[in-house]
């Protein structure tokens, strides 16, 4: 054991370098750790932030997990617009709940004009791991654009992130269902 | 007093050995009876031919201060910066692993719900993984380490590791899944089954922790001690399965690896090349090295009560390098036996295309070595052992076996130059137990050093604190080589090490692996 300090020398002085080099390029790394809040397929903010915060904040959303924080639109709901459709549509948003799903949690907002789905965010994404973060970034864009293609909830699933998709459509729905969107 | 206590089986006991005539002078290394090997190799070399061959030692020209020049090459010397620069480069890894576990992680991350808890069943997992990386690079028997540390050091550094990542990755294991099972709000059992099935590779990185700890508790001294040799090497040879079972989920789900595409590919580099360690030197070179010399049995004679010595015979055996002292792993290829390695020491250094090992009957399969027949092939792996000539640090050296240790110490003996001037101490219970008496005669006559055999019970002959020093009066200046079952080398390396003898002067070989 007359050696040891060898051995913590050399411990001592790689983690060094390797703490140094990562916050010297920690920069050019966030960017490509991934765009959390990668919601909407309409290319909203998610792709400019940051690492940290997505994964972290309980961002004000999460605190509203119930469906009747939907916006003040609701009361103006007049089901059978005129035809004016299009043009004078109100669109109306409504966040779904906070969906639990094993790797992390995550609630999705919806916006409805007319009678069709226009706008898909995920406002809250928690896990626990890079690897869930990760995945959970891959897919919520591929399921955004499934959603806005069918414009309803029936959508495939995606194999390999059951439990996202699973979640997703969950927290969807209920979002939907305070819109009264069929 | 004293002459009572060191009975002295002959005259030669205390006397300066160049007094004797001893009538051991051959004019030629080797005295083969029967057909000469060299011409016969083409044949199947000893086949069922009558072999004789004798190892005594090559005798003395009296006008060269040199003893007999060696018949084949040197083990290479070990190098001394090696020890060092592996720890130092053992350090750096290890730096470097808790330093892709610190940088992967945000503050955020840590103040989840389960943040704390999986940031440490990451680092872990990933300080354990590295562990293990250096526990099977320390088996592999890189030479450069080995000839340092001796493979019995490797395997007492090894030993003493595996604690460490063992408990690393359990501990990783459990953590993980309070931390994950926290993060998710759920409970610790249900997302241990979500993690299994939910997450790629889990599964059969869970199968690879089960063979691990199987492995591991295989090896707890109380029951290991318990198994034969060969099943718990079988069970053993699991952790490497354990081990590529584990890989996959390292890279694929690992923070530091997630998204990192360069310690990715530093991890992976690291591992590849440890499995080439592994394939190069435990099963490459002991395919090559047996191949090239194809090694056959040709005689077997019976040593001592309960000693058995085997002579092999080869191809290329002068090309084969090797120190006095060092060891193989044999193979004999017969049936019952092919399957399973075990290390005896050469007795004497080879005389080509002669190799001869010396086996104590302790266990089936040295028991078994007594029944071979001639003809039979040898494979070999080795030499291995840091217990040679290249470790003394002092000039002069004293040497000192008991039971089987005098096999080694026979060949040790025979690679010591004049200058060393042997006093060579042999214990034994019984006058018929000493093995190679006259070959070590004459060999400690060569170097004009002394022999005393210590023969008795263990309680009337003593090597004590008071008999050492009066039959080596100079200990403190020789270099103390050790040599025999571990008790006995035991006792004797804290007996030198309370007279005073410095611990990088004293050599010993452990000869249970």
């Amino acid at each position: 054991m007359k050696r040891f300090p060898i051995v913590l020398a050399g411990a001592v002085s790689a983690l060094a370098a390797v703490v140094g080099l990562h916050s010297r390029t920690a920069a050019g790394h966030a960017i490509s750790v991934g765009p959390a809040n990668a919601g909407s397929a309409n290319g909203s903010a998610g792709t400019t932030q940051a690492t940290s915060p997505p994964t972290t904040n309980p961002s004000p959303s999460t605190t509203n997990p119930s469906p009747s924080t939907t916006n003040p639109s609701p009361s103006t709901t007049n089901p059978p617009p005129p035809t004016t459709a299009p043009a004078t549509a109100v669109a109306r948003t409504s966040t779904g709940p906070v969906e639990q799903y094993g790797y992390g949690e995550l609630s999705v907002r919806v916006t409805v004009t007319g009678n069709k789905i226009t706008h898909l965010a995920v406002p809250t994404l928690q896990t626990a791991e890079q690897y869930s973060q990760q995945l959970a970034a891959q897919v919520i864009p591929m399921l955004t654009s499934e959603v806005l293609k069918a414009q309803s909830i029936n959508i495939y699933g995606i194999s390999g992130a059951t439990y996202t998709a699973e979640a997703y459509v969950t927290s969807l729905q209920s979002a939907l269902k305070n819109l009264h969107f069929s | 007093m004293e002459g009572l206590r060191f009975r002295a089986p002959n005259p030669i006991d205390r006397l300066p050995m160049g007094r004797l005539a001893t009538g051991h002078h051959h004019g030629g290394a080797v005295a083969v009876v029967g057909r000469p090997g060299r011409r016969d190799r083409s044949k199947n070399v000893g086949a069922r031919a009558m072999v004789s061959v004798t190892f005594e030692p090559r005798s003395v020209n009296p006008r060269k201060s040199k003893l007999g020049a060696r018949l084949t090459p040197e083990a290479p010397a070990p190098r001394p910066w090696v020890r060092p620069v592996a720890l130092l480069l053992v350090g750096l890894g290890l730096g470097a692993t808790v330093g892709v576990t610190l940088t992967a992680e945000t503050l955020g991350e840590l103040k989840a719900p389960g943040g704390i808890a999986i940031f440490l069943g990451g680092l872990t997992g990933l300080v354990g993984m590295y562990l293990a990386l250096v526990m099977v690079l320390l088996i592999s028997r890189i030479p450069a380490v080995e000839r340092v540390l001796g493979l019995d050091g490797l395997v007492r550094w090894h030993r003493g590791l595996a604690p460490w990542p063992i408990s690393l990755l359990v501990a990783h294991a459990v953590i993980i899944t309070i931390g994950y099972a926290q993060s998710a709000r759920a409970g610790v059992w249900h997302e241990f089954g979500t993690l299994v099935t939910g997450f790629p590779f889990m599964l059969i990185a869970t199968v690879g922790l089960g063979f691990m700890v199987m492995a591991a508790v295989i090896s707890i001294r109380a029951i290991r001690s318990r198994l034969r040799r060969e099943t718990w090497w079988v069970i053993h040879l699991s952790m490497y399965l354990a081990l590529a079972l584990s890989f996959a989920h390292v890279i694929a789900l690992g923070p530091s690896f997630v998204g990192h595409p360069l310690t990715r590919w530093v991890w992976s580099v690291a591992w590849a090349s440890t499995a080439g360690v592994v394939l190069v030197y435990r099963i490459g070179l002991p395919i090559f090295r047996s191949l090239r010399h194809g090694l056959r049995v040709v005689q077997v004679k019976k040593e001592a009560p309960g000693v058995t010595t085997v002579i092999c015979s080869g191809r290329n055996v002068e090309r084969l390098a090797v120190s006095g002292g060092q060891f193989f792993s044999w193979r004999f290829l017969v049936p019952g036996m092919w399957w399973q390695a075990h290390p005896y020491s050469m007795s004497a250094l080879p005389r080509p295309p002669y190799l001869r090992l010396t086996v104590k009957n302790v266990g089936d399969h040295s028991a078994a070595v007594a029944k071979l027949r001639p003809g039979v092939r040898v494979a070999i792996e080795g030499p291995y052992g840091a217990f040679t000539r290249h470790a003394q640090r002092h000039t002069t050296a004293v040497l000192i076996a008991a039971g089987i240790g005098i096999t080694a110490l026979r060949a040790l003996l025979e690679d010591l130059p004049s200058s060393a001037q042997p006093v060579v101490i042999i214990r034994a219970s019984r006058e018929e137990d000493l093995c190679f008496r006259s070959e070590v005669t004459e060999l400690v006559k060569q170097r004009r050093g002394k022999l005393h055999e210590l023969v008795g019970p263990r309680h009337q002959v003593l090597l004590d604190r008071r008999s050492l020093p009066q039959l080596v009066p100079d200990l403190l200046t020789r270099d103390v080589y050790v040599c025999g079952p571990d008790g006995f080398v035991a006792d004797v390396v804290r007996l030198v090490g309370r007279l005073g003898v410095p611990e990088e002067a004293i050599h010993h070989e452990a000869f249970s692996l």
